[in-house]
């Protein structure tokens, strides 16, 4: 999924599970800009462990059901 | 570009306030030195007119993309690179400094010394505009 980090996400499917949430609706609920969702989504970069969580809360799933690492 | 945050495009700005301001100062300042003007303070109204230019592009390019994109403030994300660029760039800067107190101590006129610290500065700066840039294009792991 992602091509420059170990880490990668569900980001996207759970969007999409999510009513079509857009990145800009889930970057609003975690305080973060909506090229940075983009950012996360695509690899570029790997969230800090408190937006990972804040990711995780508001799909209502575990951290390791949205975030993988290997 | 379109899908630049408010940072990346401030970026934008402000490396293109640096890369021609103080570019077009350099130029100047160097026919100036090559015509052998050594005495500092003939240097200061076109630095000063350097740093207008610099706040001027600054103020119409940030009312423009205000204007044209909602600005989101800075996030984690901004300031990660942030940092990593500076870290990567300051070296630049560290080496001006170092090199210009060895010309001191070589008692080369300060108008020489004054150039190279700002040019340590401008080449600092700009290689650290240069890779937030990268980091927002190519992204950051």
């Amino acid at each position: 999924m992602s091509a420059g980090t170990r880490v990668t996400n569900r980001i996207r499917e759970l969007r999409f599970q999510s009513g079509e949430m857009t990145q800009q609706a889930l970057a609003d609920r975690i305080g973060v800009t909506r090229q940075t969702v983009n950012a996360i989504e695509g690899g570029k970069y790997s969230p800090s462990l408190e937006v990972a969580f804040k990711i995780a809360r508001v799909f209502d799933r575990p951290l390791e059901e949205v975030f993988h690492y290997g | 570009m379109h899908d630049a945050s408010f940072e990346e495009k401030s970026t934008w700005i402000q490396l293109a306030s640096i890369a021609l301001a103080l570019g077009g100062y350099f130029v100047i300042a160097g026919q100036m030195l090559r015509a052998g003007v050594d005495v500092l303070v003939a240097y200061v109204p076109v630095f000063v007119l350097a740093v207008v230019a610099i706040v001027a592009i600054n103020v119409v390019g940030h009312v423009a993309i205000a204007i044209a994109s909602r600005p989101g403030g800075r996030d984690e994300r901004d300031r990660v690179i942030a940092w990593r660029a500076e870290h990567r760039s300051s070296w630049l800067l560290a080496t001006g400094v170092l090199t210009a107190i060895t010309l001191l101590v070589l008692a080369v006129p300060t108008v020489w010394v004054a150039h190279l610290l700002l040019l340590s500065l401008y080449l600092a700066e700009l290689l650290g505009f240069a890779t937030r840039l990268y980091f927002y294009r190519r992204g950051m792991t």
